[in-house]
């Protein structure tokens, strides 16, 4: 980071870390680039012409028979279990975010929330009187 | 139209790279975060791609499911991460060596 105050605050590349462990991730990257590009893939399959893409996410995700349907369906497996199961670890997950930000000293703590729009604070210095 | 699967395995290669680089160089919890952020999306462009090379819907759908546990996995992050400047006044992941103060 610049140290000249007359240069403002916009947004700067961070140049002050140490590369040395960054190494390790590049020569990852160079080993997976070469393993890649030497494996042979061959002609992709593709997606059925003229089906909705989006239809058929629709159809795989709540488990719909796409016999059922008119018009082209790109096949997929069913996903109506990993649905539910993703909408209760999300559920678990903002439970665990709202008990992890809460604080310890919740009611009354100068830093808690004004959820009374400061009516409490405002009759603690005025002593209650309008 | 398709570019081939090569391609696609270095480009989320790249991404996934571009992210250990991070987690290896940085200090800032907030931009682990987003290095592992970057991690979870190189999969995903992988999962993406895959599905058009075998013409099937499923590699998609379960990039949506990926999407979806990341956002779960940044709602606890950042919990940790305000209770790590509640008790340190830092998010400095190389402050918090101990798990009591």
């Amino acid at each position: 980071m610049s140290d000249d105050p007359n240069d403002g605050s916009r947004p700067r590349l961070k140049r002050d870390f140490n590369p040395v462990p960054g190494l390790a991730a590049v020569a990852l990257f160079a080993v997976l680039a070469l393993v890649f590009l030497q494996a042979s893939f061959g002609e992709a399959q593709g997606f059925e012409q003229g089906a909705s893409i989006t239809a058929s996410i629709g159809y795989a995700m709540f488990n719909i028979d796409a016999g059922a349907i008119s018009g082209a369906v790109v096949s997929g497996e069913g996903f109506v279990v990993a649905f539910v199961l993703i909408a209760v670890a999300l559920d678990v997950a903002i439970d665990g975010a709202v008990f992890l930000a809460k604080s310890e000293d919740e009611e009354g703590g100068i830093g808690a929330v004004l959820t009374d729009g400061g009516r409490e604070i405002r009759e603690k210095l005025r002593g209650g009187d309008d | 139209m398709f570019a081939p699967p090569e391609a696609y395995l270095v480009l989320s290669a790249a991404v996934f790279c571009i992210g250990v680089f991070g987690l290896l160089t940085r200090k800032n919890a907030l931009l682990f975060l987003m290095s592992v952020e970057l991690m979870l999306n190189a999969a995903n462009i992988n999962l993406v791609a895959f599905s058009f090379y075998w013409g099937n819907v499923t590699g998609q759908t379960f990039s949506l499911f990926t999407m979806a546990l990341a956002a779960a996995e940044v709602a606890i992050g950042i919990g940790i991460i305000l209770v790590l400047y509640r008790n340190f006044k830092d998010i400095d992941v190389t402050e918090a060596t101990t798990m009591r103060w």
